[in-house]
């Protein structure tokens, strides 16, 4: 068979790996399906409502905003449709219907398009959106109710720690707060859930088991060691349970763009964001503190990476 | 005339001391919460600004340069006690609001940078011009943040103990607005948009002459 | 051994479809265009004019630099073209035509047979030389020159490199595998050249087959011992095998002489091997693989064969190609005619169909890390790319872009598909240009 037309000439190499950003993007959507479905079981439909008012507000202003820049769009990288999952999930399920879309919209326009779209924001968008959320609307973003009935109740936390657990009753049993039948956000409250599409993303090779691995650790160590009753007295294992901890490990900090590159790096990240939630539990004036120890570690991000770079292959040891 | 019209108006559009040169940053996020306080925020600094400018002006030929920087603070400083004891006086409620940031016009970049760039240069004219100019740009900025800032973040504006919008507008204000960092995402987004116009307007210009 | 082998590297998937088959033997080709430039250093000056008869091993470029090598007719017959032709790594090339007799007939000296125990380790060098062998790995750097440490440089450890780490590639696993006796006499033979008492066969697990015939071939020789590697691209790369091998890290901007060790490739190997028996360097084995062509194999082909009589060997063309590229797909050159020449350091013809062949959008770096874990050198790819794509050259230097390889680890695990390995490589142009310049 003759020649046709002529071959592609390109630099090499010629083979690429299977998995790209699109394809991780949606990973990170399937892998958190199950959260989504337990979320609508707890809360109902109406949180159903706000997860999805979340995503199609971040992915209607990623689009808005391309065609409005005159750029490519770029809603089919999945990237908007992840951070308005996240957004959603990380949503208390009372919330009026229209703060989503104010979320979503923050998120995508303020925190992410502005520097410069994908790859170039320097915190984690969902994440920057909901602490602005919570600076905005603090009643609103902190009205818990109890899963199936939805009535007005104290979170784990509130519960776990001493200071403000005055009169708010005992945390719920362990196996209620892992299947996630306690009140919070909408995704946050299944830590089964969360753990069943954690795995898919690490089977996948989406993230890297370092930062959850840090991250949970920390909290683990840090709040056994600083019970309330003293010396090593602390339920470690309801601090982990409880609020947005592992979605937050597994599924925030992990994110490529606003966590370190190097190894070393990412371990860093995950023992800093430990310490600060741990901080902010016990002795801050929030109650939760993962979402902030994530976006303060986001910042350090660069400087994180620029002290871990590995020293090269055959240059003089530092 | 002419130069004194084109002295006040380069303070307020062209050289805009908050969106242009982008000085006296500190009081323009701090006192921003509401319209009323860039209002007073602005007198006192138009008072200060005029006055500095005037006597620097006034001094500039007997000044050795090399002690003018102590110099012009001693001036300034004059006036801003005048306008903190003054303001302490007949509007105190204000005063208590404005608090630290009325003494704090002393290190004001606008001030000093006036009084160094434009008041030790020029005619003691011109430099009342240029000061009210500035003055004026900056109250204007200040008053536009505080009303951006205040409007969102409380749902009404406020002006002289009169509600511009009644009962306000919807009953969930974005609180975040009038707290520190609604000051500086209202800043930098006001910047932005200020710039972006700029932009499109030198585009404009120059896809005119081409 | 530990199982990482070396640091970063990745894992491509282990598509090697003519492994398991043995050579075959192309040796009749009707004409043959030899270069006179196939090895690092300087091209040769050719010995033969159009209308000369040659015959098969005759010398018919003569190397006038230390670092060069000669070239040999591949065939016999009659040199109808002396000059420029299509060269596959350098765009265009002087080069000899030779359209074949048929006849394969051989000068009486090119049959001289040399028993190894009888020769010095001079008189080795010399006949490496002579017979024009150079590195058949790719880099194709004269083998001779290898062999030659300066004085000042204490080498104790010949490594023969049969890792072999490139997907599709399996000429130098099917040479181990077949001709695993001439493999390791060739060893012993740069062992000796080199004065070097202790070798090392570095091979990956992957090839049983391969390690089970090594192992035989060198049995009883107490100099040699057979390392076999966990299965990681780029183990075949001088500076990770050595450090797989041995654990030494050469250093940055060294060579491999710089710890004592000097690599060569297994069919460097058994090229020596054949000199021994008289005959110069005129074929050698590469793989012919990829969806496009009929039969993939191993062939056995001379040097100078085009790649269209190649391909039409192996059965010829399937479907219209999207892309050839000589050598492995990480490191390969893609080429734009099919009449271009098979060279002493052709490992290996891909021939790529539509389907094989990806072309992805570019999106933004993520961040995510990918390249900087995947780097056997241990840099920062992405950071080097964005300072090279940025013209940012002294930021590229800083960032340590000298020490790269090119081996294609990165660009091949970036998810946003962006081109690191390009950028990087421009930055070391930059920089080598402007050394250059001064």
């Amino acid at each position: 068979m003759a020649v046709t037309r002529p071959m592609l000439l390109s630099a090499s190499p010629h083979l690429r790996a299977a998995l790209g950003v699109p394809q991780a993007m949606r990973d990170v959507v399937i892998a958190l399906f199950p959260a989504v479905v337990m979320g609508v079981i707890y809360f109902g439909p109406y949180a159903a409502a706000v997860v999805a008012l979340a995503v199609v507000a971040s992915v209607g202003t990623e689009y808005a905003l391309c065609r409005l820049a005159k750029a490519p769009v770029t809603t089919s990288d999945w990237s908007a449709m992840v951070t308005g999952l996240l957004l959603g999930l990380n949503l208390p399920p009372t919330v009026p219907l229209w703060l989503p879309v104010v979320g979503g919209v923050v998120a995508i326009a303020l925190v992410k398009r502005i520097y410069g779209g994908l790859g170039h924001n320097f915190l984690n968008p969902a994440l920057a959106a909901r602490a602005l959320l919570v600076a905005a609307w603090p009643a609103r973003m902190t009205t818990w109710v109890s899963p199936f009935d939805g009535i007005s109740t104290p979170t784990p936390l509130a519960q776990l720690v001493p200071r403000a657990a005055e009169g708010l009753g005992a945390p719920p049993a362990y196996l209620d707060m892992f299947i996630g039948n306690t009140a919070g956000c909408i995704g946050e409250t299944s830590a089964a859930a969360l753990l069943i599409g954690a795995l898919y993303l690490l089977l996948r090779g989406v993230i890297d088991w370092r930062i959850p691995v840090a991250f949970i650790g920390t909290v683990a160590a840090v709040t056994w060691a600083f019970g309330p009753l003293g010396w090593f007295t602390g339920d470690f294992i309801a601090h982990i349970l409880a609020g947005g901890l592992i979605l937050g490990a597994f599924y925030m900090a992990t994110d490529w763009v606003t966590s370190p590159m190097t190894r070393r790096g990412r371990v860093y990240m995950g023992i800093g964001c430990g310490l600060i939630t741990v901080l902010i539990r016990l002795w801050g004036g929030y109650p939760e503190g993962v979402s902030y120890s994530i976006l303060l570690m986001n910042i350090a991000t660069p400087l994180i990476d620029r002290y871990t770079a590995p020293r090269p292959f055959g240059a003089a040891r530092r | 005339m002419l130069a004194l019209v084109k002295a006040v108006r380069n303070g307020i559009i062209d050289e805009n001391p908050v969106f242009r040169l982008v000085l006296g940053l500190c009081p323009s996020l701090a006192v921003t919460t509401a319209m009323v306080n860039g209002f007073w925020m602005g007198m006192a600094v138009i008072f200060v600004l005029t006055c500095s400018n005037l006597f620097i002006a006034l001094i500039r030929g007997v000044v050795p340069s090399k002690i003018r920087i102590p110099a012009f603070i001693v001036v300034i400083a004059t006036f801003v006690t005048i306008v903190d004891l003054m303001m302490k006086a007949y509007v105190p409620e204000m005063y208590k609001t404005l608090g630290i940031f009325i003494p704090l016009i002393v290190v004001n970049c606008i001030i000093m940078a006036r009084a160094e760039a434009f008041a030790s240069r020029n005619s003691p004219i011109v430099s009342v011009a240029d000061g009210v100019g500035m003055g004026l740009g900056f109250t204007l900025s200040v008053m536009v943040i505080g009303a951006v800032r205040e409007l969102i973040g409380t749902g009404n504006l406020n002006l002289f103990g009169f509600a511009l919008f009644g009962q306000g507008l919807g009953s969930d204000p974005a609180m975040v607005a009038v707290l520190p960092p609604g000051a500086f995402i209202t800043m930098g987004l006001m910047l932005a948009l200020i710039n972006a116009a700029q932009r499109r307007k030198a585009k404009a210009s120059v896809g005119g002459e081409a | 051994m530990g199982k990482r082998a070396f640091y970063g590297g990745v894992h491509p998937p282990d598509v090697k479809p003519a492994a398991a088959q043995g050579i075959v033997a192309f040796t009749t080709p009707d004409k043959v265009v030899i270069p006179l430039q196939q090895h690092t250093g300087q091209a040769c000056r050719p010995l033969v004019a159009v209308g000369d008869e040659v015959k098969l091993g005759q010398k018919i470029g003569e190397a006038e630099a230390f670092v060069s090598a000669p070239v040999h007719a591949s065939v016999s017959g009659k040199v109808t073209a002396v000059g420029v032709a299509a060269h596959p790594t350098l765009g265009t090339g002087q080069a000899v035509t030779i359209v074949s007799d048929g006849l394969d007939a051989l000068p009486e000296d090119v049959t001289v047979r040399k028993d190894l125990a009888a020769l010095s380790g001079a008189q080795v060098r010399e006949m490496i030389h002579q017979a024009g062998i150079v590195g058949m790995g790719g880099a194709g750097f004269p083998t001779r020159v290898k062999v030659s440490p300066p004085p000042d440089k204490q080498i104790d450890t010949f490594i023969l490199n049969v890792a072999e780490c490139e997907p599709y590639l399996s000429a130098d696993h099917a040479l181990a595998r077949e001709e695993a006796a001439a493999a390791v006499l060739g060893l012993r033979a740069l062992m000796k050249a080199a004065g070097v008492e202790r070798g090392i066969v570095a091979i990956e697990d992957n090839k049983p087959d391969a390690v089970k015939a090594l192992a035989q071939a060198m049995s009883g020789d107490p100099a040699l011992t057979l390392a076999v590697l966990p299965c990681r691209y780029p183990q075949g790369s001088e500076k990770q095998l050595i450090w797989a091998a041995l654990k030494r890290e050469v250093p940055s901007g060294g060579l491999p002489l710089d710890v004592g060790v000097i690599v060569n490739n297994v069919g460097t190997a058994v090229a020596v091997a054949n000199a021994l028996t008289g005959m110069p360097l005129v074929e050698r084995v590469l793989t012919v693989a990829g969806c496009a062509v009929a039969k993939p194999q191993n062939v056995r082909v001379r040097i100078g064969t085009l790649f269209s009589a190649v391909i039409e060997f192996c059965g010829g063309l399937t479907q219209p190609p999207r892309k050839v590229i000589m050598g492995g797909p990480m490191m390969g050159i893609a080429q734009s005619t099919l009449d271009v020449p098979v060279l002493k350091g052709t490992s290996g013809i891909l021939v790529l169909s539509e389907a094989e062949v990806r072309d992805y959008p570019v999106l933004p770096c993520v961040r995510c890390g990918r390249c900087v874990e995947a780097c056997p050198m241990r840099l920062l790819p992405s950071e080097i790319a964005i300072r090279s794509d940025a013209g940012d050259w002294s930021g590229a230097e800083r960032a340590s872009a000298r020490d790269c390889m090119e081996c294609g680890a990165c660009a091949y695990v970036c998810p946003s598909r962006r081109h690191l390995t390009q950028s990087i490589r421009l930055a070391k142009r930059e920089l080598l240009a402007r050394r250059k310049r001064g």
